[in-house]
């Protein structure tokens, strides 16, 4: 807050009007965020002629109490959380130890690879659509969590292996040095001195995959059928139900309550690794 | 380490090496690695990449390698794939629904980055006026971002409806009704619609780059500005405009990037409609592939997105590729 307070001063006399003005486009920007709660909290009878509508107000948690039975939104969360831990924990693992071969060993082809994988952030994933389709319907594996789990652990690499190594730039190189002349070998380095001390680009590579992987829906939609994550579930009652609008906003509040919290509370994480992902770090 | 035993023994041991070849050319690998380089690390690093490079090869190669391979393909369904050359080319060329998905994207990508930069670096120069008050409203704006698409799908339908619609109400009560419109099932509104609605997800981003560009600017060139008699605007101008110009970058290069490969919210909001008129390329490989099953063609379509994408990516790629050690 007195950093805040400083830069207050820096620009010359701080501005009302300024804050109110982002006020007041803040206010408008949380409108449709505001729109689904209040959906979701009264009775259909009245969302009916606007949620806005505050001519007769009743508040009820009917949508909340009957969304459970009438759509598998429980099982839809166990399968989102399965999917997320999954292809989240596979590069929070495997990235690390990549981008410390990368960094700190010498082999054969290191640079052309490191290259081909950092450079892989510019595939959309429209790319895997199709040729994982052919090959996951050939192996039985359609409808199988593992169908997603794959590509989205798969293309995480490139953005993950990218962050750690970039933290590696800092890494003090004397620490290994030190360890290599006592005898560590090259994988022991990596488990006891670089891994304890990377815990904060592995914690960011985890949060951003996180949230990616929860909120995907290009994959879920075409490699499941039944096993649905809740963005995809939230696809298909939308299309089929929408008579019932304020249970299908329990459900969009139930698919977004969780990657939003975790979101709102590391965001720093997000304007670093966003930029990362997309392959430019300033 | 057993390995390095192996080549010791190898020369007594002639028949064992002979029995496993592997095991001779590791050794051989090994010696070479050990020559080339102080460390001699060949074998732990790709122990070290083994699971990368599995996972690297099933979801980032074989489907880029096999993605180009289908287009050449005619494959209908479940039937045999039939060799075509270059014909799914030619046909995207001359498919109106291409051309109009093309113009689409077109659209979609410049409109939404403009926009969505604009706003964020307009209002992260208003936040820097007051950093300390304005943190609550920048959360609230960049909360949007971290709604997924499908979610932020419902919520603007929930404003576009055209019975019970925000949108209409809101026009309707200023006396506007004849602007009051279906504006999803209209052809010539539903891009635009759908495009405000990502606008919306996507305001956040640019606004904290640019404000962690404006963060970043030392201090005491807005003491000597004071000093010489700056008023605030023209600090403004020629202190905060070009030197968040960073965060600008990274933002721009963001969003076009993300809004090439739309999807989601465009399922959710309009499943491409009405009449294909929100159908991007991302969205079209979708239906030819997965919904009229002409895998070929979605590959095709695939590989004109996936040339754009690389377009936009270039001066990435060089910087990287240069910036790796």
């Amino acid at each position: 807050m007195s950093a805040a307070r400083n830069n207050d001063a820096m620009i010359g006399k701080s501005s009302p009007w300024a804050t109110w003005l982002v006020g007041a486009v803040a206010f408008l920007w949380i409108i449709p965020i505001v729109g689904i709660i209040v959906t979701s909290i009264r009775p259909l009878n009245e969302i009916s002629l606007g949620w806005w509508n505050v001519e007769q107000f009743t508040l009820t948690l009917d949508a909340w109490r009957t969304v459970w039975d009438k759509y598998p939104l429980a099982y839809a969360f166990w399968v989102s959380v399965k999917i997320s831990v999954i292809s989240t924990l596979i590069p929070m693992i495997f990235a690390p130890m990549a981008a410390y071969a990368f960094h700190f060993l010498q082999f054969r082809f290191r640079r052309v690879m490191l290259i081909i994988v950092i450079n892989a952030f510019v595939l959309p994933s429209q790319v895997v659509v199709i040729p994982l389709f052919v090959l996951w319907r050939k192996l039985g594996l359609i409808d199988n969590i593992w169908a997603v789990i794959i590509p989205f652990a798969g293309m995480s690499f490139a953005w993950a292996v990218y962050l750690v190594k970039s933290y590696l730039d800092d890494f003090p190189r004397e620490l290994i040095e030190a360890a290599q002349v006592d005898g560590c070998g090259p994988i022991a380095r990596f488990f006891y001195i670089v891994l304890p001390n990377s815990l904060t680009p592995i914690a960011a590579v985890g949060i951003l995959q996180f949230l990616w992987t929860w909120n995907g829906l290009l994959l879920p939609v075409v490699y499941l059928r039944e096993e649905l994550p809740l963005t995809a579930l939230l696809a298909r009652i939308q299309g089929v139900y929408d008579r019932n609008w304020d249970q299908v906003a329990v459900a969009a509040i139930v698919t977004t309550v969780v990657p939003l919290i975790i979101f709102i509370v590391f965001q720093r994480y997000f304007t670093a690794g966003a930029s990362t992902r997309s392959g430019s770090k300033e | 380490m057993a390995m390095s035993t192996s080549t010791d023994a190898g020369a007594a041991d002639l028949p064992r090496v002979a029995q496993d070849p592997a095991n001779a050319r590791v050794s051989a690998l090994l010696a070479s690695a050990a020559r080339r380089t102080p460390m001699g690390d060949t074998p732990a690093a790709w122990l070290l990449l083994l699971p990368l490079l599995l996972f690297f090869l099933v979801s980032v190669v074989y489907p880029l390698i096999e993605t180009i391979r289908l287009s050449f393909y005619d494959i209908r369904g479940l039937g045999k794939p039939t060799y075509v050359g270059l014909q799914n080319y030619f046909k995207l060329f001359s498919d109106d629904n291409f051309t109009t998905a093309m113009i689409a994207t077109v659209k979609w990508t410049l409109t939404s980055t403009f926009v969505s930069v604009a706003i964020g670096w307009m209002l992260a120069m208003l936040c820097s006026l007051s950093p300390g008050r304005t943190l609550p409203f920048r959360v609230m704006i960049f909360a949007a971002y971290g709604v997924s698409e499908a979610v932020s799908g419902f919520m603007w339908l929930g404003i576009y409806r055209p019975d019970v619609g925000l949108l209409n109400a809101l026009l309707g009560s200023v006396g506007l009704d004849a602007w009051q419109n279906p504006w999803l099932g209209d052809p010539s509104t539903a891009l635009w619609a759908v495009i405000a609605a990502y606008v919306w997800t996507q305001v956040g981003l640019p606004l904290m780059t640019c404000f962690a560009s404006i963060q970043a600017i030392p201090k005491n060139l807005f003491e000597a500005a004071y000093v010489d008699g700056a008023k605030p605007y023209s600090m403004l101008r020629h202190i905060v405009m070009p030197l968040s110009l960073p965060g600008v970058r990274v933002a721009i290069f963001i969003n076009l990037l993300s809004s090439l490969k739309a999807f989601d919210l465009i399922f959710i909001l309009t499943s491409g409609g009405p009449v294909r008129s929100t159908e991007t390329v991302g969205y079209f490989m979708y239906r030819e592939s997965m919904q009229n099953f002409k895998l070929g063609y979605g590959a095709a379509s695939t590989v004109i997105l996936l040339l754009g994408v690389l377009l936009v990516s270039i001066p990435v790629i060089i910087k990287r590729t240069e910036a790796a050690r």
